[in-house]
C-alpha cells in the first residue's frame, strides 16, 4: 500500500512537470498566429539605432577573421564592432589589430588583463568602451546574417523593446548521434520554448545574438563575472527588472554554430551550463518577479536539468514497477503517465526533425529519424551525468572556484549560447 | 467554444481570408535600407478566418437554446415508458452498477466483450442520484441520465455546424434533425454505450475543427476519439473522417505538429484498453481466464445477421425497424452525403461537410458488408452526421437557389418565392410523419408488462433471498433491489449456460432455478442455451403481463415450490 501511494505520487509529480516541459517546448506551434509572431517583422521604417557588436575571442585566431568579416558584410550603417582579446594571446590579438588598422572607424581592439579570463569578464571590460546605443554579442566563430542587424534594429523601435534575443542554430545534425539531439534541443528551444518565455515575461537569455539597450546594461551593471552561466542570469536578472525582452527567430536569420566536437566536451559544456543554471537558482534574483507564475516559470526552468535526469532514471523503475510488483491496476496506470508523455515529446521530436530540415533545406534521412530515436536514452543519460556532475562541482563547493579557471577555455569552443 | 460566422453558405475557400500583407510600398523604403530585407515578404501575417464567440454570440445562444429545450422537452417526457427496455440497457446499467458497488468491471466475470469505459461513464453519470435514491438505480429510472448525454450531443452538433460554416438557421435544422427525429428519440433515450461514444466523438469533430487551430485542441480532438473509441468500438470507423476534418481545418505550417500529436494521444489513450488487459495477465487467452484475445476473436466472428438489402435478413430487419420510426433523417442524410460527395469539387460546403459525409460514407459500406453482424443500434453513431450531411445539403440548396449565377434584382422575389415554397414543401412533408411518432414517443407505455413483472416478483414471492430466478438484463436491478442475490439468485439467463462460473452453481440444471422470466429476449434466444430451454420447458406460467408476442410470462420451474423447495 505504502509502496503503491509512493509510486503514484511521484509519477503523477513527474507527469505535471513533463507535462508542462512539454507544453512550453511546443509553444510556437499552438496556432499559427504564434508561429507566425515568432518571426522577425520586415524592417519597414529608417534605422534608428546604433550597435556596438561584442566579440569576445580567445585563441581563435582561425575563425576570428572570417566573423569579423563576415560582420563587416552587414547592411546597417551604423555599427561598431569590440573584439576582446587576452593580454595573455598575441595571436588572436593580432588577427584582430590587422581587422582594426584595415577598418579604423568600425572595428576596435579591447584587451583584457584580467588574471583568471571568463567570457563574463570580457564583455565587462568592453562594456565601457560602447559608443552605440544597442549592444550586441556574438562569439568568434558565428556566423551572422548580413541583415539581422537591420531587422533587429526594426524589432526595437518596433516594439520598444530592451532587449532582443536572435536565433541561434546548431547546424550539423549529420556529425553524429548527439549533435542530432543537440541540434533539435537548439531548435526546441530558440524556435519555441524561448517565444514563451518572452511573452512571460522570465527569460533565460542566449550567450550570443543577444542585444541589449546600453544604458540597460550598465544601469543593471552588466554581466556577473563569477557565474558559469552569466548569458542566463543576465536575462533573469532583466527579467526581475521588469525589462521588456522580445525574441525574434528566422531560418534564414539566425546565428549558425556547430555542436562541441566530443562527446566529452558536449559533457563539459552542459555540466557548465547546468551548474550555471543552480548558480542563477541560488542567487535568487527571481524571486524579485511580480507574480506567482512567473516565479512558478522560474523556479521550473532553473531545475529542469536535474528534474529532467529524474525524470529519465525513474520512467524505466516505474514501468517495472507496474509490471513486475503487485500493485493496483489504477496504481498502475498512473505509473505509465509520465512514459506517456515521453512517448508525445519523442514523437514531436520526430515531426520536429523534420521540420527542422524543412526550414533549413537539409535532407534529413530515414537514418537520421532511426538515429533520434534510437539515440533518445543514451542522451538522457549524458543529461543525467551532466545534471550529476554539475550538482557534484557545486556542492564541493566556492573552494574549489578557482579551478574553473579553465572556463576562459570554454570562450574557444565551448561557446555558451543559452 | 467558438462558431464562425462568414456570410451564409458562402465559406471562404479552405475556411481562410488573407489579410493584406504588411510589405512597405517601394516608396516608404530609405535609400539605405539593405535591399535583401526590404524584398523579404513578411511572414508574420497569416491567414486569419472571421470568428466569433460562440458563447457571445447572442442570436447563436438563443436558437441553441430554443432548439436544445424542444428537444429536452420532446426526449425526457414519458422517457421511462417508451421504448421497451431493451436487454443491452440493463447490461450496461447493471454493470454500472458493478463499478459503484466496488465490484469490478461487472458482477459476474469480466471477459472483455466491449471496453468497459462506456459503463464506467454510466457509473458516473448516475453515482450521485444512485446514492441519494438506490432503488433508483433501475433502467427505466436512469434513463433520465442519458437526457444530460442527449443535450451535451445536441449542442455539439449545433457548434460542430458553425465550425463547419453552416448558417446559423442550417446549424439549428441539423441540432433539430440530430435530437427530434423519431428515430433520435426512441434511441438517444436508451441507455446505450452508442449514443455515449457520439458525444465523445462529436466532441472530437468539434476540437478537431477548432477555429484557433490549436495544437492542443487537435490534441484533445485525438484524446476525446480515443475515448469515443474505447467507449464503443465500433467508433473505429469513423477515425478517417475525422482526420480529414483535422486536416482541412489545420494550418498549412502548423498541422504536422497538430496531426500528428492527435495521432499519437489517439493511440495512446487506444493503447491503455490493451494495457490494462496486460496489467491483469489477460491480454493473450490461457487456460482457467478470460482475454483480451478472445473477446475479440468472438467479436469479430459474431454470425452474420445477412446482407442489409436482402428482405428476411436480420441486417434487414434492423434497417427496416429504422426506417419505421423515420426515412426523413436516414434516406435524405444518405442522399445529401452522395450529393456532397459528388460536388466536392465545385460545392464549397460539400468541402467543408468532407468529414460528415466521408463518416456516413464509411458506415454504409460498412453496413453493406454481406454477411456482417449489425446490431439495431448501429445506426445511432451515424445519426450526427446523417443530421450534419442533411442540413449542409439544405444549405447548398438555399444557395443555390438564392444567390447562384448573376444576382438580378428583378430576379429576387423569384428566387426567394421558390425558397420558401420548397421550404413549406419540406416542412409539410416532414412535420405530421415526425408528430405522430414523437407523439407515440411522448404518450405510449410500453413498459406496463416489465413494471408489472417487477412488481409480482418484488411482492409475491416470500423470500428473495433464497430464490433463484432466471431473468433478462433488462429486470435484473429491480429484482436486486427486491432483495434477490445479486448474480446467483438473480442470474442474467444466458450465464447459466455460457459463464462456467454461474453454471458450476447449477448442477441439477434447470432443477436448481426457481422462477423464469420469460421475457420476449428469453424466448428468442433460448433456443440456443439448454439450461434456459429446458427450464422453459419444465414450467408453468404463475402470472402473464401484457399479450401477444410482448407478454411477460413468470414461470415457476416444476416440481419446486419457489423458495421452499430447495
Amino acid at each position: 500500500m505504502l509502496v503503491s501511494v509512493f509510486v503514484a505520487a511521484v509519477s503523477l509529480a513527474l507527469f505535471w512537470m513533463a507535462a508542462f516541459t512539454l507544453w512550453w517546448q511546443m509553444h510556437a506551434w499552438r496556432t499559427p498566429e504564434t508561429l507566425a509572431a515568432t518571426r522577425f517583422e520586415s524592417p519597414a521604417g529608417a534605422e534608428g539605432l546604433s550597435f556596438s557588436l561584442l566579440v569576445p575571442a580567445r585563441h581563435e585566431q582561425a575563425v576570428l577573421e572570417h566573423t569579423i568579416d563576415r560582420l563587416l558584410e552587414s547592411g546597417h550603417r551604423d555599427f561598431e564592432i569590440l573584439v576582446i582579446v587576452g593580454h595573455d594571446d598575441p595571436e588572436t590579438a593580432e588577427v584582430a589589430e590587422r581587422a582594426a588598422a584595415r577598418e579604423p572607424e568600425r572595428v576596435r581592439v579591447i584587451t583584457d588583463t584580467h588574471e583568471t579570463k571568463n567570457k563574463p569578464k570580457a564583455l565587462n571590460t568592453a562594456l565601457p568602451h560602447c559608443r552605440g546605443e544597442v549592444v550586441g554579442v556574438f562569439d568568434a566563430e558565428d556566423q551572422v546574417h548580413p541583415a539581422l542587424l537591420a531587422h533587429v534594429d526594426h524589432a526595437f523601435t518596433a516594439t520598444g523593446a530592451d532587449v532582443v534575443q536572435g536565433g541561434v542554430q546548431l547546424i550539423n545534425f549529420h556529425s553524429s548521434w548527439y549533435a542530432l539531439r543537440n541540434c533539435l534541443e537548439y531548435f526546441f528551444w530558440f524556435r519555441s520554448r524561448l517565444h514563451l518565455h518572452a511573452a512571460k515575461g522570465f527569460i533565460p537569455l542566449g550567450g550570443n545574438t543577444v542585444f541589449v539597450r546600453t544604458e540597460v546594461l550598465r544601469e543593471v551593471g552588466g554581466w556577473d563575472p563569477d557565474c558559469l552561466a552569466e548569458d542566463c542570469d543576465l536575462g533573469v536578472r532583466l527579467s526581475s527588472a521588469g525589462k521588456k525582452v522580445v525574441v525574434a527567430y528566422d531560418a534564414d536569420m539566425v546565428t549558425r554554430e556547430e555542436t562541441p566536437g566530443t562527446l566529452v566536451s558536449l559533457l563539459k559544456q552542459r555540466t557548465r551550463w547546468n551548474q550555471g543554471f543552480l548558480q542563477v537558482y541560488r542567487k535568487r534574483d527571481w524571486r524579485r518577479l511580480p507574480t506567482v507564475g512567473q516565479r512558478m516559470l522560474a523556479r521550473h526552468t532553473l531545475t529542469t536539468p536535474f528534474m529532467q535526469a529524474f525524470t529519465g532514471v525513474i520512467i524505466p523503475l516505474n514501468v517495472a514497477v507496474a509490471l513486475f510488483l503487485d500493485v493496483p491496476v489504477g496504481v498502475a496506470f498512473i505509473t505509465f503517465l509520465p512514459m506517456i508523455t515521453a512517448m508525445v515529446t519523442f514523437v514531436f521530436e520526430i515531426v520536429g526533425l523534420h521540420d527542422f530540415g524543412r526550414q533549413y533545406g537539409l535532407r534529413v534521412r530515414l537514418a537520421h529519424y532511426l538515429k533520434l530515436i534510437a539515440g533518445g536514452p543514451f542522451y538522457q543519460l549524458l543529461l543525467a551525468g551532466a545534471a550529476v556532475r554539475a550538482v557534484w562541482r557545486e556542492q564541493r563547493g566556492r573552494s574549489e572556484w578557482e579551478l574553473t579557471s579553465h572556463v576562459g577555455a570554454h570562450l574557444v569552443r565551448e561557446e555558451a549560447t543559452r | 467554444m467558438t462558431a464562425t460566422l462568414p456570410p451564409p453558405a458562402t465559406p471562404p475557400p479552405g475556411g481562410t481570408a488573407t489579410l493584406p500583407p504588411a510589405t512597405p510600398t517601394p516608396a516608404s523604403v530609405p535609400v539605405a535600407a539593405p535591399a535583401p530585407a526590404a524584398q523579404r515578404p513578411d511572414k508574420r501575417r497569416v491567414t486569419v478566418r472571421p470568428t466569433v464567440r460562440f458563447r457571445s454570440s447572442r442570436p447563436d445562444l438563443l436558437l441553441c437554446g430554443a432548439v436544445l429545450v424542444a428537444i429536452m422537452v420532446v426526449q425526457g417526457w414519458n422517457i421511462g415508458d417508451y421504448p421497451a427496455l431493451s436487454d443491452d440497457e440493463g447490461t450496461y446499467l447493471a454493470q454500472a452498477w458493478a463499478v459503484q458497488q466496488g465490484e469490478g468491471l461487472a458482477h459476474y466475470t469480466y471477459w472483455y466483450d466491449h471496453p468497459p469505459l462506456g459503463w464506467m461513464q454510466i457509473a458516473a453519470l448516475t453515482w450521485i442520484p444512485s446514492l441519494i435514491a438506490p432503488d433508483t438505480m433501475v433502467v427505466a429510472t436512469m434513463r433520465i441520465a442519458m437526457l444530460l448525454v442527449s443535450a451535451v450531443s445536441a449542442v455539439l452538433v449545433y457548434v460542430l455546424a458553425r465550425r463547419l460554416w453552416l448558417p446559423r438557421w442550417a446549424a439549428g435544422v441539423a441540432m433539430a434533425l440530430f435530437g427530434l427525429s423519431p428515430l433520435a428519440v426512441v434511441l438517444q433515450r436508451e441507455i446505450f454505450l452508442d449514443n455515449l461514444a457520439v458525444l465523445w466523438m462529436l466532441l472530437a469533430f468539434c476540437l478537431a475543427a477548432s477555429p484557433s487551430r490549436h495544437l492542443w485542441h487537435h490534441f484533445g480532438a485525438g484524446l476525446a476519439a480515443a475515448t469515443a473509441v474505447l467507449t464503443k468500438e465500433t467508433m473505429l470507423v469513423v477515425l478517417p473522417a475525422l482526420l480529414v476534418t483535422m486536416w482541412r481545418h489545420s494550418h498549412h505550417d502548423t498541422r504536422k505538429f497538430a496531426v500528428t500529436g492527435a495521432i499519437t494521444g489517439c493511440a495512446l489513450i487506444g493503447f491503455s484498453y490493451p494495457l490494462f488487459a496486460l496489467l491483469k495477465g489477460e491480454l493473450w487467452p490461457g487456460a482457467g481466464h478470460v482475454s483480451l484475445w478472445d473477446g475479440i476473436t468472438y467479436q469479430m466472428s459474431r454470425p452474420g445477421s445477412g446482407f442489409l438489402l436482402t428482405e428476411g435478413t436480420g441486417s434487414h430487419g434492423a434497417l427496416d425497424s429504422w426506417l419505421y420510426y423515420d426515412r426523413v433523417l436516414p434516406l435524405g442524410g444518405l442522399a445529401g452525403a452522395a450529393l456532397l460527395l459528388l460536388t466536392l469539387r465545385w460545392s464549397v460546403t460539400a468541402r467543408a461537410l468532407a468529414g460528415p459525409a466521408l463518416a456516413l460514407a464509411v458506415l454504409t459500406a460498412v453496413a453493406l458488408r454481406p454477411s456482417g453482424y449489425l446490431p439495431a443500434m448501429y445506426v445511432i453513431q451515424a445519426l450526427p452526421f446523417l443530421a450534419l450531411v442533411l442540413a449542409g445539403g439544405a444549405a447548398s440548396v438555399a444557395h443555390a437557389v438564392l444567390r447562384k449565377g448573376r444576382q438580378r434584382p428583378r430576379l429576387v422575389p423569384l428566387r426567394r418565392t421558390a425558397a420558401a415554397l420548397l421550404a413549406a414543401t419540406a416542412l409539410v412533408y416532414v412535420a405530421p410523419r415526425w408528430y405522430e411518432g414523437d407523439r407515440t414517443a411522448m404518450t405510449a407505455d410500453a413498459n406496463a408488462p416489465y413494471r408489472a413483472a417487477a412488481r409480482w416478483l418484488d411482492t409475491r414471492v416470500p423470500d428473495p433471498a433464497n430464490t433463484r430466478v432466471l431473468t433478462d438484463d433488462a429486470l435484473w436491478l429491480d429484482l436486486v433491489h427486491s432483495g434477490y442475490e445479486p448474480g446467483l439468485g438473480a442470474i442474467w439467463f444466458y450465464k447459466a449456460d455460457l459463464d462456467p462460473a454461474v453454471a458450476r452453481t447449477l448442477p441439477g440444471g434447470w432443477r436448481d432455478v426457481d422462477y423464469v422470466v420469460a421475457s420476449p429476449t428469453v424466448r428468442r434466444d433460448a433456443r440456443d442455451l439448454p439450461t434456459v430451454r429446458d427450464a422453459l420447458a419444465n414450467s408453468e406460467p404463475v402470472a402473464v403481463f401484457g399479450e401477444g408476442e410482448d407478454r411477460i410470462e413468470i414461470r415457476r420451474t416444476r416440481g419446486t415450490d419457489g423458495a421452499e423447495a430447495r
